[in-house]
């Protein structure tokens, strides 16, 4: 018979699958812990907000009920904002798609300035907010605006534009800058994938007599598949809930005709000093992304 | 008429010259291996075949017809990649059909042909998958039903087998062979097999360097190599090859043995020059006249032995019988058989003839 010299594992009392199951939960723990405090226990707070009616600097207020949401339903500015924000979102998220990935195809060519127009490309993107805001308000400006001043200068138009101060004007103002700010993260997603596509799939395809066309809808389009399904998850998550941008460009204006659900969280929160009924807003705000990503994914998936 | 004239051919990229003059011709429904080691340019003359690359000099014609700037699609080939390259979104029936639908063949039409090829395939119970469901050897026979479902002229296939493991490998050589003998189509084969290529070929076109070396059946090529390098890169394990002096009367001297050269099969010679002597490892026999020899190393394989011998500083590989039972360093004598001997020239490597008898 053999001795083993090794020593007896410590009687803990505790099966080995208990063990095993302890240290799991204690590894991931740490994870769980600040899931909580980041993200469960704001996400709970502003549902308990939104249920009472909070003047905010006090943060004192007293129990409302769900009359936060009755009143908002019944609202225009709230479903207006609304519109406005879907408005922004498809019209943006469309121009970026389009762009990003007319951009790719161009960058993913043998251009011999591929490299330096792969990272001027990248520049929209890299700019802080309100540095881009305050170049493009300056373009848009209707009295010294070097855009009225080149459309006057070759006679497209006779009369400067207020291209911020009207609608649609403004929408389409704003719709295209975000589309300017934001499609290099397209670019660089569809860019990526392009340079993994073998190019033995467009040499089969030529030979099957596939032209240029159909090898861009044949091959290049269902391998971006994948890409753009999470690209178009992501963004419209991002452009949603885009604040920065569309408050310092219109400010919502003129009036509420550019105003999104963020911006109205916001007046409600801070200008109104309602933190209940923006606390509400902003709750609906995340059912209507729960309710898209839903219908999304479940579509992606097919 | 779908034969294949290649005219003069070369290629360069930059200042890499891939493919050198070259000059082919494939007579209608042969099936002719392009073999050569990495970087011969074998794969560069198939894809201007294809009309992937186009030739910087020379004329390629398919079917009597000049196809140099003709597109792919208008060759009448088709072409099976080494990496299969089958759509990965469309079924195998999707992939088999699409360059029928490319073609606007009506669907009743495309239906039956996926049909056919399916079945001499032996597809019929995949055509609902997608490639990634599949093995490597189905993918391998996906990629030729979608050549052969479009029945072109012509069928270009770089390396197709070679991302297949042994066994399935030797089966699909005895499949192709099947396939080519069945639809009688010509074809182009590359390959850096030579065993493929043996097996496969009504001849073999093997490259080195950009250039044509051989172009001749595989048994010409075994027997009768054209020049030092053929000789060197057909057989398993491959020719020895040791230099000697060739003098001016025809004498020739190999490990201190004469021989009388003969012009037989080649050129002739002129003069004294070194020339290098080879001899197919079978064709090291070993007899008590024969050279002293140290046995290095014993490979046996089974049905036969590998043995590595030593004479002075010279390695011969022999190929001989296990009941020998040799062992390493045990003392011989040994010698090639005289009327297998091969003799090249010592500078350019060509074929100079062989030998006629000793002394």
């Amino acid at each position: 018979m053999e001795s083993s010299t090794r020593p007896a594992p410590k009687d803990t009392g505790l099966s080995p699958g208990t063990r095993s199951s302890m240290l799991g939960l204690m590894l991931i723990a740490p994870t769980v812990l600040v899931f909580c405090a980041v993200i469960v226990y704001p996400l709970i707070s502003a549902i308990y907000l939104s249920l009472f009616s909070i003047y905010t600097p006090t943060m004192e207020g007293d129990w409302a009920g769900l009359s936060n949401y009755k009143v908002l339903i019944q609202s225009g500015e709230f479903w207006r904002s609304f519109g406005n924000n879907l408005v922004w979102t498809v019209g943006t998220l469309t121009l970026q798609i389009v762009f990003g990935i007319l951009v790719a195809l161009v960058l993913h060519q043998n251009l011999w300035f591929r490299s330096l127009a792969r990272s001027l490309v990248l520049f929209p993107y890299f700019l802080s907010t309100v540095v881009a805001v305050l170049v493009w308000r300056w373009l848009f400006n209707d009295l010294y605006g070097v855009l009225n001043h080149f459309l006057m200068w070759t006679r497209i138009i006779d009369m400067p534009i207020d291209w911020l101060g009207t609608m649609p004007n403004a929408m389409i103002s704003m719709i295209l800058v975000g589309a300017w700010k934001y499609f290099p993260f397209v670019v660089i997603a569809v860019l990526a994938r392009l340079q993994t596509i073998p190019d033995e799939l467009y040499e089969a395809a030529t030979i099957d007599g596939a032209g240029p066309v159909a090898r861009f809808r044949d091959i290049t389009l269902p391998q971006l598949r994948e890409v753009l399904v999470v690209i178009i998850l992501l963004r419209t998550i991002w452009d949603f809930k885009e604040f920065d941008l569309i408050y310092l460009l219109t400010g919502g204006g003129p009036v509420i005709s550019t105003q999104t659900l963020p911006l109205m969280v916001y007046k409600e929160a801070f200008a109104l000093n309602q933190m209940g009924s923006a606390s509400a807003v902003a709750v609906m705000m995340m059912l209507f992304m729960l309710v898209f990503m839903f219908f999304y994914l479940r579509k992606a998936e097919d | 008429m779908s034969g294949i004239s290649v005219q003069g051919v070369s290629k360069s990229f930059g200042d890499v010259q891939a493919v050198q003059a070259m000059d082919l011709e494939v007579a209608e429904g042969e099936f002719v291996s392009i073999l050569g080691p990495s970087g011969c340019g074998k794969t560069t003359l198939l894809r201007m075949l294809a009309g992937l690359e186009f030739p910087t000099e020379g004329q390629i014609s398919i079917g009597g017809q000049v196809v140099n700037d003709k597109s792919p699609a208008d060759r009448d080939i088709a072409m099976v990649f080494q990496s299969y390259a089958l759509y990965p979104h469309m079924t195998v029936a999707g992939n088999i059909e699409y360059p029928l639908k490319k073609r606007k063949v009506p669907k009743a039409e495309r239906e039956e042909r996926i049909r056919q090829a399916a079945a001499m395939l032996k597809l019929e119970d995949l055509l609902g998958r997608k490639p990634r469901e599949l093995s490597g050897g189905q993918q391998q026979r996906v990629a030729l039903g979608r050549a052969v479902v479009r029945d072109p002229a012509v069928f270009l296939m770089d390396e197709p087998l070679s991302n297949l493991d042994a066994k399935l490998r030797s089966h699909m050589r005895a499949e192709l062979i099947q396939l080519h003998r069945r639809i009688g189509r010509t074809m182009i084969y590359v390959t850096h097999d030579q065993l493929e290529a043996m097996t496969m070929s009504d001849r073999i076109a093997i490259m080195h360097e950009g250039a044509l070396q051989q172009l001749a059946t595989p048994k010409e090529v075994y027997a009768r190599p054209a020049n030092a390098f053929v000789a060197g890169f057909i057989g398993m394990p491959p020719m020895n090859l040791v230099d000697a002096k060739l003098d001016g009367d025809g004498n020739l001297s190999v490990f201190g043995r004469q021989y009388r050269f003969v012009a037989s099969d080649g050129p002739g010679h002129s003069g004294e020059q070194t020339v290098k002597v080879g001899f197919r490892p079978e064709d090291v026999v070993l007899r008590d006249d024969g050279e002293a020899a140290r046995v290095a190393i014993v490979e046996p394989t089974g049905h036969e032995v590998i043995v590595v011998f030593e004479i002075d500083s010279a390695r011969i590989v022999g190929r001989v019988s296990p009941e020998l039972d040799l062992k390493a360093d045990d003392q011989v004598r040994l010698a090639p058989r005289v009327e297998r001997i091969h003799v090249f020239s010592g500078t350019d490597g060509d074929r100079l003839g062989g030998v006629h008898s000793e002394g």
